[in-house]
């Protein structure tokens, strides 16, 4: 791109975790049995009408105020009409007049650097039922359909791919911190829109504004940017921004590029209107009041923390914040007197390793907190080596049992003065030689006699011990 | 209204998924001419202040339902109404586009 | 020997009495059903295999009843007298028929209705015009058409209707019978066709004001299903009526009962006005007081539009469901849109389409500013000012419509340059929520006239209390009608 600059806002779907949908009391869980989470009103039978879920509203307040948006006095629901098989209605239930949140700002982390990012708002809404496509028809599933769904609108204040990703990386963890949404794209709960527009770098006004539709990874949202980028640029230096339309396009994940779906021009009217059947309803400061207490620490302001309080590198604070589990696994360790430094090396090294190399979460990783403190107890009463602590934690690992049931008597270190010390003398005694060279000034041979320790003991000797009375009988 | 043509009108129909005949269509034209004139009526002074009614009882203010999930309705009785279902699913003519 | 012309109380203790059963009360019903189908047209359904029901201590039990056929009845077709819905048979009750049903009352038929209450003659149902009792050749009003022409008949003494205009105050008035329609939010609308979810309203056709508080006590009540809905658990309607009106304040509007008002006014409109105002002066005799305020005319003659807007705005939306997807007849075509097309353009009547139309244009980005917000914000000026009228009277008291129930032949329900407030400002009950009830006032040419009582929300025992002391006053309590030609 080089001469130009990007402009890119993005809109960010992610359904929100609750019991029953945001509308309507039907189940709002995963079911692969069509159908079967369905209340009358999901099919929009005559004369069904919506209900407001109390704890969907609850949730989306709470992340108003982690955008640090305005809450509105009063709140409204209004309809967007529009005619499609999966919206039985015709009309979505969203919010235009007076959304849970707007004029917000929050503070993201981009290659190490902080930046913020503005928000246009956040609304609560209800999402579609879902199509299953076959041959020359297609069915409808309504366990989808009202699914609550927050919606989040940036300003265009973002300049690049990397921004945009990093953004909504940080929202995915906001939201998990939070807990109120699961936020996991494989399972097509996180679907965005990008807007993407180029001008010269000495431009004060805007280009034309390009929205590619429905993306429903993170790595398509990057790569989306970069080719509308590539692609406006490419027209605009050949002197053909002209050829650049308002329009809609939607990502093509096998060619990697973006394909028209519509112009302007053709753009729906959705008619909003406050939906009449949803009466507005006061929100009480008090209830904000009590909203914002709940609001956990978030992965940055976490990673501040870890960095202050218990000193961790930056490196290590910036994994263990990455995700809200890794997170709570150190937190729980601290909180059973591990000391910091000790369960950050633990968890950044060897469990998420493991866990990587698993392919499984952290919460269903075997070994609990509990259970790694078996294991680092007994390093600091020194009855076994980081060694033995590693091949340990990997038995345990694989037989899913307690760390403990494999430190025994056998495995315990020689930590006995008296015993060590009778040991050290007759390996002395039995190289004479040796030593005679040592005290004449060949000091490398001090390795020598410590692999001999060793060797004798089978590697159960106290390393640090052993040196210490080593020393002593050598200098005798 | 003079914006108000026979295209306009077609054009608002089939957004509604409606089919509009010639004699139904002039109807229309008729119809909004004189609603046109009467909505003139609307226009009275102060009016932008006025904050929109929106709901019936303007001072009414609900209370929101608690997060409980009730049992998904029997599929026999969500299906039977539609003329064309597969499965538990509602069939329709392949949906191609967005 | 006949019982569906008494009152409910008087069946009620026929019942307990054991003069007659449940069973000889819905096969009396049912036969008279019958001959009003022949007569009037006025049912979609008639449940010929209904049954009696236990008699217990609730006013309703044992008793049959008709059903408007926009309320949503369990294993019974609901059409909204529309060829959209003409197969519909839903799998649950809405709500004020689930509570009827809980006071034991007997649902004998389903009845005819403009297709979706769009509409103000009783004309536009899928099954046809709806025929007057009172006169054949006269319509009924609308939109609850068949609900009004079945209680005047006699055919049971109570039957539901849905009032988004006026669609059971007028029909009400032309059928010379009681049209209550109470508080908006006091009975659930959970299972209720909608029209303009802002404006609809349930309520009851009954012959005498005792009969409408019997019937919307039992269909009353907070529901969860219904955001709208209210805790009324501290109102009882029945028990309110006490006929004691002494010092109430009532007001009439100058600008729509003067008869000055009205250019080249027909004969009928004058002897409607004229009877109007004898009954004013005679409900002074109960200790009201009477009063003639002034509205501003301009605020009243864009009331009319107001309606329109909103209502038909609100139609475009919430009959957006209608696809003959999930219910009503499958269309035809190659592809869904042409399928939900087909099903929309054959399934609608030419009116109601061209009321979406209006509605979608009044929404449009473009001009919702200047019609529907607009629209909206005076009806914020209208409710004001009752608001305002409420802080000194009990209620407004205003004649019904220009005259008697206009002839079928000459009623198209075409939305004309003549709207005459006259015609249309019950709909101000629908836009405020407040509680109103048209009782007979009188007759003209052999036909029912009516006035009508509209009060401040949840004051309906007032407003049913102070219809009742006036009912009582008149002699046109529990009449049946009479066919004069």
């Amino acid at each position: 791109m080089g001469k130009y600059r990007a402009v890119i806002g993005l809109e960010m779907h992610c359904e929100l975790k609750s019991n029953s949908k945001v509308f309507s009391s039907a189940r709002n869980s995963y079911n692969e049995i069509p159908n079967d989470n369905v209340r009358p009103v999901d099919m929009a039978f005559p004369g069904t009408l919506p209900v407001v879920n109390k704890k969907c509203v609850q949730d989306a307040l709470m992340m108003s105020m982690v955008l640090n948006c305005k809450q509105p006095e009063y709140m409204y629901f209004d309809r967007k009409n529009y005619y499609y098989p999966d919206l039985p209605k015709g009309y979505q239930i969203t919010q235009m007049a007076s959304p849970v949140g707007v004029d917000g700002h929050i503070e993201i982390e981009v290659n190490g650097k902080r930046m913020p990012v503005l928000i246009h708002d956040i609304h609560l809404e209800e999402d579609a039922a879902s199509l299953d496509h076959y041959f020359d028809t297609s069915c409808i599933d309504y366990n989808r359909a009202g699914v609550p769904l927050l919606e989040l609108v940036t300003e265009p204040c973002l300049s690049s791919a990397e921004e945009a990703v990093a953004f909504l990386e940080h929202m995915r963890s906001a939201y998990k911190y939070c807990d109120v949404s699961e936020a996991d794209t494989k399972k097509g709960q996180i679907r965005c829109d990008v807007n993407v527009s180029i001008m010269d770098m000495d431009a004060k006004e805007f280009g034309t504004r390009v929205e590619v539709k429905n993306i429903n990874s993170f790595g398509n949202v990057y790569d989306a940017i970069n080719y509308e980028i590539k692609r406006q640029s490419e027209l605009k230096s050949q002197g053909r921004y002209d050829e650049v339309e308002q329009e809609t396009r939607r990502f093509d994940e096998e060619s990697g590029t973006t394909i028209r779906m519509r112009s302007k021009v053709d753009a729906i009217d959705y008619k909003y209107f406050v939906d009449p059947n949803i009466p507005k309803f006061k929100i009480e400061k008090s209830w904000l009041e009590e909203i914002r207490k709940n609001i956990p620490l978030l992965a940055l302001e976490r990673k501040d923390k870890y960095m202050k309080d218990y000193n961790l590198s930056e490196y290590d604070a910036g994994v263990i914040v990455k995700e809200k589990e890794y997170a709570l696994y150190f937190e729980e360790c601290l909180n059973l007197g591990i000391d910091a430094k000790t369960a950050s090396n633990w968890l950044t090294t060897q469990i998420l390793g493991e866990i990587n190399h698993e392919e499984i979460s952290l919460k269903d990783f075997y070994l609990t907190p509990v259970l790694l403190k078996q294991i680092i107890d007994e390093i600091n009463a020194g009855t076994i080596s980081s060694k033995q602590a590693k091949e340990i934690f990997y038995k345990a690992v694989e037989a899913k049992k307690e760390p403990k049931s494999f430190i025994n008597s056998d495995m315990a270190q020689i930590s006995n003065q008296e015993e060590l010390t009778k040991i050290i003398t007759t390996i002395l005694s039995q190289n004479e030689t040796q030593v005679e060279q040592y005290k004449n000034g060949k000091d490398n041979l001090f390795d020598y006699f410590v692999g001999q320790v060793m060797k004798e003991t089978r590697g159960k000797a106290n390393p640090v011990l052993t040196k210490e009375i080593l020393k002593k009988e050598l200098d005798k | 209204m003079n914006n108000f043509t026979k295209e306009l009108v077609d054009s608002l129909a089939e957004k509604l998924l409606i089919g509009l005949t010639e004699e139904e269509n002039q109807m229309v034209l008729d119809e909004f001419a004189i609603i046109d004139e009467n909505l003139g009526k609307l226009e009275i002074d102060g009016l932008e202040n006025v904050e929109p009614m929106t709901h019936c009882l303007d001072d009414f203010y609900c209370t929101l339902r608690e997060d409980i999930a009730e049992e998904s309705i029997p599929i026999e009785d969500l299906l039977r109404n539609s003329d064309q279902t597969e499965g538990r699913e509602i069939e329709v003519p392949k949906v191609v586009g967005e | 020997m006949n019982y569906m012309h008494k009152s409910i109380e008087e069946l009620h203790e026929d019942l307990i009495n054991g003069q007659v059963t449940s069973e000889d009360l819905v096969k009396e019903a049912l036969e008279k059903t019958h001959e009003v189908q022949e007569k009037c047209n006025a049912f979609v359904t008639i449940l010929d295999d209904a049954k009696p029901g236990d008699v217990t201590d609730n006013l309703l039990s044992g008793i049959p009843f008709g059903i408007k056929d926009n309320y949503s009845t369990k294993d019974i077709l609901s059409t909204g007298s529309s060829n959209t819905l003409k197969d519909y048979v839903p799998f649950f009750n809405a709500t004020a028929v689930e509570n009827l049903y809980k006071a034991g009352a007997i649902p004998v038929n389903k009845t005819v209705m403009d297709e979706f209450g769009m509409g103000g003659t009783g004309t536009t149902g899928h099954t046809g015009a709806v025929k007057n009792p009172w006169d054949l050749s006269r319509s009924c009003a609308g939109s609850s058409a068949g609900s009004a022409c079945a209680v005047a008949s006699g055919v049971y003494p109570y039957a539901l209707g849905s009032d988004t205009g006026d669609s059971i105050r007028k029909p009400a008035a032309y059928c010379g019978i009681v049209g209550y329609k109470p508080t908006y939010g006091i009975i659930s609308r959970y299972g209720l066709f909608p029209f303009a979810s802002s404006l609809d309203h349930c309520g009851v056709f009954s012959r005498n004001v005792r009969d409408a508080a019997i019937v919307v006590d039992a269909m009353k009540g907070i529901d969860k299903n219904d955001m709208t809905s209210w805790d009324s658990s501290n109102i009882h309607l029945l028990e309110s009526l006490n006929g004691d009106v002494k010092g109430k304040k009532v007001c009439y509007i100058k600008e729509i009962c003067d008869i000055k008002n009205y250019e080249n006014p027909t004969e009928e409109l004058k002897l409607h006005l004229e009877n109007f105002m004898n009954v004013l002066e005679n409900i002074k005799k109960l200790g009201i007081v009477v009063e003639e305020v002034s509205v501003d005319k301009k605020l009243l003659d864009a009331e009319p539009s107001v309606y329109v807007a909103i209502s038909c705005a609100e139609a475009t939306s919430n009959m957006s469901n209608l696809t003959g997807i999930i219910f009503g007849p499958r269309g035809s075509g190659a592809n869904i849109n042409e399928v939900m097309m087909d099903h929309r353009t054959h399934g609608f009547s030419p009116l109601i389409k061209r009321r979406f139309v209006i509605g979608s244009y009044i929404l449009q980005k473009e001009n919702q500013e200047r019609y529907f917000k607009n629209a909206q914000r005076v009806r914020r000026l209208l409710v004001d000012t009752w608001k305002k009228l409420y802080e000194t009277y009990d209620a407004v008291i205003l004649p019904v419509g220009s005259g008697p129930a206009k002839h079928l032949d000459g009623s198209k329900d075409i939305l004309t340059k003549d709207t005459a407030v006259l015609e249309e400002h019950m709909q101000i009950g629908n836009f405020g929520g407040f509680p109103s009830i048209t009782i007979p006032d009188g007759f003209i040419n052999d036909l029912p006239v009516a006035l009508n009582i509209t009060g401040n929300v949840y004051d309906d025992a007032n407003v049913l209390n102070i219809a009742y002391a006036i009912e009582s006053q008149m002699n046109f309590k529990n009449q049946i009608a009479k066919e004069v030609k």
